[in-house]
């Protein structure tokens, strides 16, 4: 068979060994090489921990708008909601810990903070301005407002990050967005979306609760309007003026052991809110706080239907703090 | 023009789509990365949170457990890369000296050079 009757199918096959050396080469080799990730490309236990981090520096410095920041660089989707889980499993499985605590308040802050608005993480082409968002007093306002980048980048060729400082003292450039670089093939930094933080000021609180004496149980109601899948204790932390207060521990005892929560983790049913699932036969005792009112003989509540059925109902325990 | 120098072509430009579709088109993906291949300024803004939840908590042993995420290097070594990138960056005078007294309790365990300047 001479070269005329074979065909060009030795391009073919030319091309096929090409493309296999290629593969071979860019996934195996060389493959593209990621030195310069940001947080949302980290793996879901270290999110973890890096989320535990800005609760653990939002409860120090009390800058919120700081911490949301933050949040948003983990690229979750409802930074509301990822904190609040995490902070209910720490709470389950490692009890009351400084960490679930931090985690908690600073759920509580972000639950309270009814203009959150998520910070932009993706670059855009214009250039940035300075927002300065006038301070309005509040009662809640008990630290000094802090300068905090928002995240309006630009596209720059430069392969660092540079706060432009126009205006106000930036702070911390704590929101940036993803960049990614490739390494190892020639040495050249790629050109590379770098944003720069402009300067928002807004009041930050302090989480904590307001300080007072032990908490004294006002109320206590067996709730049967409705059927429970199990029963539980719901219990309501006012303060003496009738508002609620998030971030009260709460101390459930029994024979065997001990629990703790707090109030506010579930801030849609109120801020001051928080509920525990009762074991049938077993008798709890309940207080807020070290130094509050221990309320005995909670037990799980049989309630009965006009028709004689039986189920579950619930306990509301009100307290205030005088 | 030969055969043999056509088949090396065609192995050429294969080899040049097999990298374009490796590289660009559908390149390795690095979705579950670790804190030590962070950017320098999320490290930066790393050490920051560690600093400033360390003048709360005044837990040194947690800082350094914290500060161990960012890789092998010593804690002291990543607390003062980080305070030079924040003062090239022009972080806030009150940043620079949390993380200032952060280095300055790791240097007391275990000194390795000088704080910069601020």
């Amino acid at each position: 068979m001479n070269d005329e009757e074979r065909g060009p199918w030795y391009l073919l096959t030319g091309l096929i060994i090409g493309a296999v050396l290629g593969l071979l080469y860019a996934w195996i080799v060389q493959p593209v090489q990621y030195v310069d990730t940001s947080p949302a490309s980290l793996r879901q236990d270290f999110k973890d921990q890096y989320r535990a981090l800005i609760a653990a520096s939002y409860v120090a410095n009390g800058d919120l708008v700081r911490a949301e920041a933050r949040l948003e660089l983990l690229g979750d989707e409802d930074i509301y909601r990822a904190i609040s889980e995490q902070a209910q499993r720490t709470l389950a499985e490692d009890g009351a810990t400084s960490q679930a605590r931090a985690l908690g308040l600073l759920a509580i802050a972000l639950g309270q903070d009814g203009a959150y608005q998520p910070v932009p993480t993706q670059p855009v082409q214009t250039r940035p301005t300075n927002t300065i968002v006038p301070l309005t007093p509040t009662p809640t306002s008990t630290l000094p407002a802090t300068p905090t980048p928002s995240s309006t980048p630009e596209e720059t060729s430069t392969p660092t990050s540079t706060p432009e400082a126009t205006g106000e003292t930036p702070s911390s450039p704590a929101t940036e967005a993803p960049v990614t670089t490739q390494d190892g093939q020639d040495g050249t930094p790629t050109e590379t979306p770098i944003p720069r933080p402009t300067t928002t000021l807004t009041p930050t609180r302090t989480p904590t609760p307001t300080p007072g004496g032990p908490f004294i149980l006002m109320s206590r109601e067996k709730l049967c309007e409705q059927k429970f899948s199990q029963p539980m204790v719901q219990v309501e932390a006012k303060n003496i003026l009738g508002q609620p207060v998030p971030g009260v521990l709460v101390i459930v005892t029994w024979d065997q052991g001990e629990d703790h929560f707090f109030t506010g983790l579930k801030p849609e049913k109120g801020l001051g809110y928080a509920d525990y699932s009762l074991t049938p036969g077993m008798v709890y005792t309940i207080r807020l706080g070290e130094t509050g009112q221990a309320v005995t003989d909670i037990s799980a509540p049989e309630c009965h239907s006009g028709s004689g059925d039986t189920f579950w109902g619930a306990w509301l325990l009100g307290f205030v703090q005088p | 023009m030969a055969r043999w120098i056509r088949f090396l072509i065609a192995i050429v430009v294969g080899a040049g789509l097999g990298l374009v579709y490796g590289w660009l088109v559908n390149p390795v993906e690095y979705v579950e990365t670790t804190p030590d291949t962070l950017r320098i300024d999320y490290r930066t803004d790393y050490v920051l949170m560690v600093a400033e939840a360390y003048q709360g908590e005044q837990d040194l042993d947690l800082a350094m457990r914290r500060l161990a995420m960012l890789g092998d290097t010593p804690p002291a070594e990543i607390a003062y890369q980080a305070i030079l990138f924040a003062q090239k960056a022009g972080y806030a005078d009150s940043d620079l000296e949390r993380m200032q007294a952060l280095l300055s309790a790791l240097q007391a365990l275990n000194p390795i050079q000088e704080p910069p300047p601020p």
